[in-house]
Parts: structure tokens; sequence; C-alpha cells
């Protein structure tokens, strides 16, 4: 870790996510429409990394464009779909459906008490009350046994470490620390049960300053950090933008006619040999920002941003 | 006097699901789930003032947002909340038996109340891989009642013959109902008592006390007992009792419209389904 010692975390986006190996486990922060990381996302897909096991709770676009860029080997989640606005994930289904990837679905609960025997240093933690379901099926490891303490039936989950996480804030400074706003998400705890933590940030900013905002996830958890603007979307990272709902109704558009067309229509466009300022001309420039930054301005224009986009 | 002389179905659903809240309840729903989002408001606002509302995704503490966002992980969820609670906080709620209700869906639901979303087809034989369950699967051991619901209650033709919602047996058991392929809650030990009702675009159902299997409890106002007969996979009890549901008053209707002025709650019905209307009784 020479590169990233301890006075300075700072680094680009390429040598960052080169840190991350194939067939990683590889945990999401964020959620659905949430601060997901989509510039590491993005950089990932441009580094054809490969046979990513996936880490994560509720999710949509990030797992999505990752199984239609074929970085996915292993799929632990919980969910990955777009709710009742757009619906099913269809990259995620496709690769699902064809065996590319092997289906390890997860609820949140188990997840993140896997999470959290990671950070308990143990090497299970037990949760009660859990049978019946078929999630179990899916999850062998799991083992099922009578409490030693009051004879009731308890269920082992074993932890899950993995080997990186990724997370996008609103800060990080150059020393590693990082302030995220809430919701969290998963994030807080996916930043003290992984090796390796990886997070862009909205801004970077000085040691100094981040003592007046107060750090949520101190520097001595995270591996390297990127400065990132808008570097959640077209997720939300509130306060700065609200969710781009007119650009993940032209994503999920270029997902209908399978994996071919969508690296044609999508990830061509949008990803690959694509840098930052060049993506976000491709978006919409400053009237897309305006628009998405209009939430603050009243209720009618944070409706609209939530009106526009037809992904028929 | 309100000027509202109609509803629509999608307005008479939210009113049923509101139904089942009673005052004084802690509250909990997972993402993707307008209709119960706006029925936790609507009892907020008329028969469970008190109950006690933790927000979906973001899990907002009695948040009252400016309006209703399509997706569920907004800051809308948060305006004028006391406060995020912490993802795992939440789940120990439910470890702890503290979660009164939650609404659950399902692509699946079978006459023991297990929902699928997870695979058609079982895990052998994919043929559909669904998005997943979220947290559904552990909280549905844990919470004290569940509600069910889905606005897709018909049966369809496929190639391979008539494909229902409602099911003897789900392909896959993500949420766990009143008794599954491992057993009865009692004999798996778990602690919430299973779901209480399950809520359908043809009818509203309890389970049964003794086969713990669904049951028509409730016709709406334009369906009978051979359209849900014809629409279920298996032949569900009907109940002594067989009622007809209540419609919403004209208010119910106003402030349904008035909090879910995007109408994301539509996007729930396929669109035929959306022209069944209900004419409202007189206002007094």
């Amino acid at each position: 870790m020479a590169a990233y010692d301890i006075s300075n975390k700072v680094t680009n986006l390429e040598e960052a996510v080169s840190l991350i190996k194939n067939g990683d486990k590889t945990a999401l922060g964020g959620a659905l429409s949430l601060r997901e990381p989509m510039s590491l996302i993005r950089e990932i897909i441009r580094q054809n990394i490969q046979d990513l096991h996936i880490i994560g709770n509720a999710h949509g676009i990030d797992v999505d464009m990752l199984c239609g860029a074929g970085s996915v080997g292993k799929a632990e989640v919980t969910y990955v779909g777009f709710e009742f606005d757009f619906g099913i994930a269809l990259n995620y289904r496709r690769v699902c459906e064809s065996g590319k990837v092997k289906v390890l679905e997860n609820n949140c609960v188990t997840l993140i008490n896997q999470l959290r025997a990671s950070a308990f240093g143990l090497s299970f933690v037990a949760q009660k009350s859990f049978g019946g379901t078929d999630i179990l099926k899916l999850h062998p490891e799991f083992k099922v046994m009578e409490s030693p303490f009051n004879g009731e039936n308890v269920v082992l989950v074993p932890p899950i470490r993995p080997d990186v996480a990724l997370i996008h804030a609103q800060y990080a400074d150059t020393l590693g620390n990082i302030r995220i706003e809430e919701p969290f998400a998963s994030d807080i705890i996916l930043a003290r049960a992984s090796e390796k933590v990886i997070v862009s940030a909205e801004k970077i900013i000085s040691p100094e300053e981040m003592i007046s905002l107060k750090p949520n996830i101190p520097y001595f958890e995270i591996t390297a950090v990127v400065e990132a603007p808008y570097g959640a979307h077209p997720t939300n990272c509130y306060p700065n933008y609200a969710y781009d709902r007119e650009h993940m109704a032209e994503y999920v558009k270029a997902t209908k006619g399978g994996l071919e067309e969508f690296k044609n229509l999508y990830l061509n466009k949008y990803v690959y040999d694509v840098t930052q300022e060049e993506y976000m001309k491709l978006i919409g420039g400053e009237e897309k920002t305006k628009r998405i930054e209009g939430w603050q301005r009243g209720i009618e224009e944070w409706k609209e941003i939530f009106t526009v986009g037809d992904a028929s | 006097m309100s000027r509202i002389s109609e509803c629509t179905i999608d307005e008479l659903f939210v009113k049923l699901m509101a139904n089942t809240i009673k005052d004084g309840e802690v509250i909990f729903y997972g993402g993707s789930s307008p209709l119960a989002m706006i029925a936790v408001y609507l009892a907020k606002n008329t028969n469970a003032p008190n109950l006690v509302h933790i927000g979906g995704n973001p899990a907002g503490l009695d948040p009252k947002p400016p309006f209703l966002p399509p997706t569920t992980h907004d800051w809308t969820m948060l305006e004028h909340a006391l406060g995020v609670l912490p993802i795992d906080y939440v789940f120990d709620l439910g470890s702890q038996g503290k979660i009164d209700r939650m609404f659950l869906s399902g692509a699946q639901i079978d006459m023991y109340g297990n929902t699928n979303v997870t695979i058609i087809g079982g895990l052998e034989k994919m043929k559909v891989k669904l998005p997943g369950g979220g947290g559904g699967a552990k909280l549905s051991c844990d919470i004290k009642n569940g509600v069910l619901w889905t606005t897709r209650h018909r049966v369809r033709q496929s190639s391979r013959g008539k494909v229902y919602t409602i099911v003897p047996e789900v392909d896959f058991v993500t949420a766990v109902g009143h008794k599954t392929p491992s057993g009865s809650r009692e004999e798996l030990g778990l602690i919430g008592n299973g779901p209480e009702w399950a809520i359908t675009n043809l009818g509203v159902f309890d389970f049964e006390e003794k086969t713990r299997a669904m049951r028509l409890r409730y016709l709406l106002p334009d369906t009978t007992i051979d359209d849900v007969l014809e629409n279920t996979g298996f032949e569900p009890a009907v109940h002594s009792d067989l009622k007809v549901v209540e419609l919403p008053t004209s208010a119910d209707v106003e402030f349904i419209r008035n909090f879910d002025s995007l109408e994301i709650r539509k996007r729930e019905f396929p669109p035929e389904e959306l022209e069944r209307k209900f004419t409202l009784g007189t206002v007094q």
C-alpha cells in the first residue's frame, strides 16, 4: 500500500480501480437510486475487470450495468431493479437466467449481520427466527443450531469480508476521512467490514475543513480516495443533486434489446473511452446539472426532475 | 362538500391496505411499495393517527414527504422526519419482535401466504429471475403481522397453459407465510404471527384459523366469487359471512390524490385494471 500511504490517499480513478482484481468480492455502497459509486463502476467496465463477486443490498443501475458489461461472476445481492419507476433490471435478469452469473440472492438482514460478523472479528453471528425461506437453499453455508442458553433454534451466518468496498461520498479529505450525508444505507458497516475501501467523493477537502464537518468514516479504514464530481450520477447524491430520471429512462431503454445492443447504445456512448469531462457534456452539460440540482429551488422543480424521461 | 364522486381501483386499493393498520402500530415496508407507502399516510390521517412510521428504505422516522417519489431512496422520503434510523437498527427491531406490521408483495403468492419475488420456475429450472426480496425473507419471520398484496390477481394464458399469481405453492419461498414445505411457523420457531391479510385487485382474504389457508373475506364492489375462483390457482375457502368492501370517502380520495400527485400508485397496476371506477356514496 506504499502508493497510498497515510499522508495522502488521493489518487485518480484509474489507479484506484486498478486495486480491484478479477474475482474480487466487491461490495457496493449506496442503494437503489441513492449514492451508488457510478464513476468507479464505469472505470471497472473500462478496465474490463471480470468475474466480480458482487455484495450488496437493494441495488439498481450499478449492478445492472456491471452485468451488462460482463464484469460479474456472482451476485450476492438482495434486490436489483428499478422499483415502480422502470421495473425489471434487464441485464441482471439476462445474465442470471443464462447462467453466466451465479445467483446468490441473500436478504438484507442476513447480509448486514454477515458484515457485522466481519466487523466484530467473529467467525459467525447468530440470527433468531429464520426458517422456511428458500433463500437458505442458496446459502448452504448457513447452519441451524440450538442455542446452548435457551434451546431456541438459531441460524449461524458466517462473516462476509469484501475484498473491496466502493463508496461514493459527499466529502473526503486528503487523509481519507469521509463525510457522507444520511441515509447511509450499508456504507458505514461496509467500511468496517471490508479489506479495502475505495471512495469517490464529490469534493476533496483539507483535513482542517473536515474537522468542522466531522467525518463519519475514519481515515484508517480507507485505502484510496478519488475526486469525482457527479460521481453518483445518474443516482442521487443529495444535497448536491437528485436522481436523473431522464438519464435513467435512456439507460433502461438501451437495455431492452439485449446485451450487444446495450453495448452499442449505452456503453459505447457513455462509458468506453469516455472521460469525466466528456461524460458531463454527454449527459446534458449545464442544463442537466441545473435541473438535477433544482430540487433545492422548491417542490415544483423537485417534482419536475421525476416527471421527465421516457423509457418506452 | 367535496366534489369527488368516484374513485379508481388504485385509490380503493390504498384504502383497503390502510384499513389493516391499527392505531399505535409500528409499521415498515420495503422498496418498490408505493401503495403501501400511501396507505400508511392515509391511515395516519384517518384510522391510525398514532402509528409509528419507519419509512421504507431510507428509514426516516415519521417522515412527511411533500410528494411520493418514483423511487424510494430519495430525500423526499426524509422531509420533516425525526431522523434516519440506521439500517441495522431497523432490522434489529424486527428481530426483537418490535415491528407490528409490514406490507409484502409477490409475483406469486400461495395459499399459505408464502410469497415469491426471487425465481419463477424454481432453483433447478429458472425461467425468470425476479428482482429479489430485499429484507423480506427474514422480516417475514419476525414481524408481528404481515399484509400481502398483489394488483395482478388474474389468470393469464401462456404457451404452457394457465398462469396464476395466486398459486397452490410458490416456485420459490422468498418471504414466509403460515406453512412452508419445511414446516409451519410454530415448527420453525418463528416469532411473528404470519400474514393477517392478502389484498388483491379481486378481493380481500384472511387466513383460516385451522388450515392457515387463504379464505375469501371480502369481494370488491365489481367482483364475484366466480371471478375470484376463475383467477385463482386453487379453490380458496369462502367466509360464511362474505362481505363487499366499503369504498373510501371522498376525503380519503382527495388525500390520496393530493399526496401522490405524481400518481406513482397507478404504476403498480396493469393499464386495463385502471379502467375500474367506483361511485362513492353520498357524503354526510
